[in-house]
């Protein structure tokens, strides 16, 4: 794996390429950040899970987005994680990574947006390999910690 | 033991950053003119000190001491300027300007897209953090000498 460093660098600089054209009006165009974290997403997962068996059920399948997948993203695992067992899961993150450097206020609060973008593509990408369609939205309240909801589309 | 305030210059010489501790005795200038002559001051003192060196010296101009305060100066290889004023006896500052260097200005200002680079640091997150690491330091010390 490529140091850390250059992963949180990259990343920053595809939020000023992708998220900033449009900074005078107040909605940033994330769509593009979303796309590019949904294929890696996709290929991510492909490679993470090559040792593994075959899933249980969705809510294994959401087990190892919190844990394995996390970890190996983020060095960290999720904190803390619910749902109403009907596809709707909040994965809850203490110290959401992209958001440890800039802010721990209320501070740039109305740019947290464009930090979480790259990663709910990231994870509906990784969803989408492992056979779940889904949608993931992010919500911040207190930064660093954020929540990041899963709704799983049942077909 | 104290600490007293702390100027960050960037390479171009304007003013980044500065913030205080105990500061008991204000400049009697604008904040504005205050860092022009501060960087004034560096800039002459860096440039005495390499012209004046009977040998050939590699680090250049350390810190300076007067009979009340000490100023203490840190320059990365990026040309970046870290000023602290402690009292006359305190040690290993220059460790904590290089910590504040490594641990919180490249953590919190470099690594965060919302702070432009070689502008004035606004970052809530980069106070706080600079704030614990100078008050966790063992020559930060709220008795007033």
């Amino acid at each position: 794996m490529a140091d850390e460093v250059l992963f949180d660098l990259l990343h920053l600089e595809l939020i000023c390429t992708y998220a900033s054209s449009a900074d005078e009006c107040k909605e940033f165009d994330v769509s593009k950040l979303e796309t590019i974290g949904f294929y890696t997403g996709y290929r991510l997962v492909e490679r993470l899970t090559r040792e593994w068996a075959r899933f249980k059920d969705e809510l294994d399948i959401m087990k190892f987005i919190c844990k394995d997948f996390w970890s190996s993203v983020f060095k960290k695992e999720i904190n803390n994680l619910r749902t109403n067992n009907q596809g709707v899961y909040v994965l809850h993150d203490n110290a959401f990574r992209f958001l440890t450097k800039v802010t721990n206020s209320n501070q740039f609060l109305s740019s947290t947006p464009k930090y979480l973008a790259f990663t709910c593509g990231l994870v509906r990408g990784a969803l989408m390999n492992l056979g779940i369609t889904s949608v993931v939205t992010a919500d911040v309240s207190s930064p660093p910690s954020c929540k990041f909801q899963v709704v799983a589309q049942r077909m | 033991m104290t600490i007293y305030n702390l100027y960050i210059f960037n390479s171009a010489g304007s003013c980044i950053y500065y913030t205080e501790w105990h500061r008991k005795k204000q400049a009697g200038m604008s904040r504005e003119e205050e860092m022009k002559l501060m960087y004034g001051l560096i800039f002459s003192l860096k440039s005495f000190v390499l012209k004046l060196s009977p040998v050939d010296c590699k680090e250049g101009f350390l810190n300076y001491r007067t009979s009340k305060y000490k100023l203490n100066f840190y320059e990365t290889g990026t040309g970046l300027k870290f000023i602290m004023n402690t009292d006359v006896n305190a040690v290993n500052v220059r460790e904590l300007l290089q910590r504040i260097y490594r641990d919180v200005y490249v953590e919190y200002v470099v690594k965060n897209p919302e702070c432009k680079m070689g502008k004035e640091i606004v970052s809530e997150v980069f106070q706080s953090k600079l704030d614990k690491l100078v008050r966790s330091f063992p020559i930060f010390s709220n008795r007033i000498l």
